[in-house]
């Protein structure tokens, strides 16, 4: 991962968010408050465009600042929880012009889970991302960790929720997709789709 | 929808604009953002204690900004959190080198926020932050067990702690010190409500949850999260009974113990019936032995246009009766000293 390729990246998630912006908002209506399609397409459209918009070539310091730029167009649950995955990776890959895609991704994933303090299998975003960071870390090609990640969003199904208003519904809540695994998913999606 | 508003999405400005216009002398923000409050009134080298979250609770949060409470306050949207740059630029403004508490209510979305903002405060501004998470709504969730995160939600109670720990921070006491006056406060508060009606959000247009006329939620909170019963309304006395038997089980009192008492009102329930409510608590508290010794009955948390009220409790020692007696002058809240 360099400045360029996160730069491809984040623009990538930017238009498939808001290509699934529909989508997202009537999976959420079903568990939470349906604002999930427009603060995913929101933030990660900010994200993309402070990071078009710097020539920083530390790529740690420019996912910090895209992340910043998340938090501030979205200040919502989910909003803050991806700002966080994108300023933690910038925070671990600080002073990298080139670093492994394993690393940004595993220090996305530990943002997540350190800012939102949840467990795997608590039917959150980590239950549909953790899975394909193992598998890009065993070697998996990023195609591969999209039908990866896309299982792990069905396998959401079946787990008891225990966090956001989902955990309300305690054991009814099994029946039910997690929407934030789905955006994991998505997020698979479009870095399968940009250059290796 | 019936409200007095231009349009649904200035609603929020407006209201700051209206509020800076009309404590001049009191009130600011920072960083040219109508939504970084920030107290005109400093008191050099003290504490900073800064609290935030979404709008539609006035007087919470923006309200207890003012000599003897709060310096600083983030407000979102309608039951939206501040973002954390937000709270950064209301940090930034009031840290006078004795660091930032933050104190705020036990929500997801403004801990998330919250914790961002203390670690942009820590890596950029070299600020040291702590943090307070109000939460005392008993019917939100059971008791924390050891070393289990708090679940319980954060509601009207939070004014004894913006008090309690502001008066230690106009005291001159140190950034731990007022931590941990806080955190006594939380230890000590016990909240409980009930809801009659809903409030409207204005840029949903529609009522946020169904109710009939003839019922009540006990529990509800201050969002309109589930409570932990709904049904008809009854007598004012065996609500009361209803909500105080939780609260007075939750902290082991003894005959003898004193409390303060807050009745607050959620917004469209008048006075008198906070009255008639807080008639009862008295009644309930006296047969226990336990004094009353200070009320506070009005609007202190609420939830827009929605009716019914909250009962909190605070359980008092010498210490935390002297920080409540100590005076304040805020926009919403002024006391002389008890």
């Amino acid at each position: 991962m360099n400045a360029d390729k996160l730069r491809g990246l984040l623009s990538a998630w930017a238009a498939l968010m808001t290509e699934k912006r529909d989508w997202l908002i009537e999976l959420d209506s079903v568990v939470g408050d349906s604002d999930l399609g427009l603060t995913m397409s929101d933030g990660f459209t900010a994200a993309s465009e402070a990071a078009a918009a710097s020539d920083l070539t530390d790529v740690g310091k420019l996912s910090y600042q895209a992340g910043k730029a998340m938090a501030t167009a979205v200040p919502s649950t989910m909003g803050t929880l991806m700002a966080s995955g994108l300023m933690n990776a910038g925070k671990v890959l600080k002073g990298m012009e080139d670093a492994a895609d394993t690393d940004f991704f595993q220090a996305y994933l530990e943002g997540v889970q350190n800012r939102g303090k949840a467990q795997i299998g608590e039917k959150t975003f980590l239950d549909g991302l953790q899975p394909a960071v193992e598998a890009l870390k065993q070697g998996k090609t990023p195609q591969e960790t999209v039908e990866i990640a896309w299982d792990a969003f069905q396998h959401t199904k079946g787990m008891i929720a225990k966090h956001g208003r989902m955990a309300i519904r305690g054991e009814a809540s099994r029946d039910l997709l997690d929407p934030g695994a789905a955006v994991a998913a998505l997020m698979m999606q479009g870095y399968a789709g940009i250059p290796a | 929808m019936k409200k007095i508003i231009n349009t649904p999405e200035r609603f929020i400005p407006e209201m700051l604009e209206g509020i800076y216009a009309a404590h001049p002398d009191d009130l600011t923000f920072a960083e040219g953002d109508l939504h970084c409050l920030v107290t005109k009134q400093k008191q050099a080298g003290k504490v900073g204690i800064a609290t935030g979250g979404g709008s539609g609770h006035l007087p919470l949060f923006l309200g207890y900004v003012g000599k003897g409470m709060l310096d600083g306050c983030s407000i979102g949207d309608v039951f939206q959190s501040p973002s954390a740059e937000q709270m950064l630029a209301v940090t930034k403004e009031i840290d006078q080198g004795a660091g930032v508490l933050y104190i705020y209510g036990n929500y997801n979305g403004d801990i998330f926020n919250f914790d961002m903002a203390a670690e942009m405060a820590d890596m950029e501004e070299d600020i040291r932050v702590e943090s307070v998470v109000a939460g005392e709504d008993v019917a939100s969730a059971g008791p924390t067990a050891e070393g289990e995160p708090n679940k319980r939600r954060g509601v009207a109670g939070i004014f004894f702690v913006y008090k309690c720990a502001g008066a230690a921070a106009a005291a001159g006491k140190s950034l731990d010190e007022v931590k941990a006056v806080a955190e006594k406060t939380c230890a000590n508060v016990r909240t409980m409500g009930v809801a009659l009606t809903s409030c409207t959000v204005p840029r949903v247009g529609h009522p946020s949850f169904e109710i009939g006329d003839d019922e009540m939620e006990i529990g509800m909170g201050i969002h309109g999260e589930p409570g932990i019963r709904r049904g008809k309304l009854v007598p004012a006395d065996e609500i009361v009974d209803e909500m105080m038997e939780p609260i007075l089980k939750d902290i082991p009192y003894r005959a003898g113990d004193e409390v303060a008492v807050l009745i607050n009102g959620l917004g469209a329930t008048p006075l008198e019936e906070q009255y008639v409510m807080f008639r009862r608590v008295k009644q309930i508290l006296d047969e226990k032995g336990i004094s009353v010794w200070h009320t506070y009955v009005g609007e202190y948390a609420t939830s827009m246009e929605m009716a019914g009220a909250s009962v909190s409790l605070l359980r008092l020692d010498d210490e935390l009766k002297g920080w409540l007696a100590a005076p304040a002058d805020t926009p919403f809240f002024k006391q002389f000293q008890l």
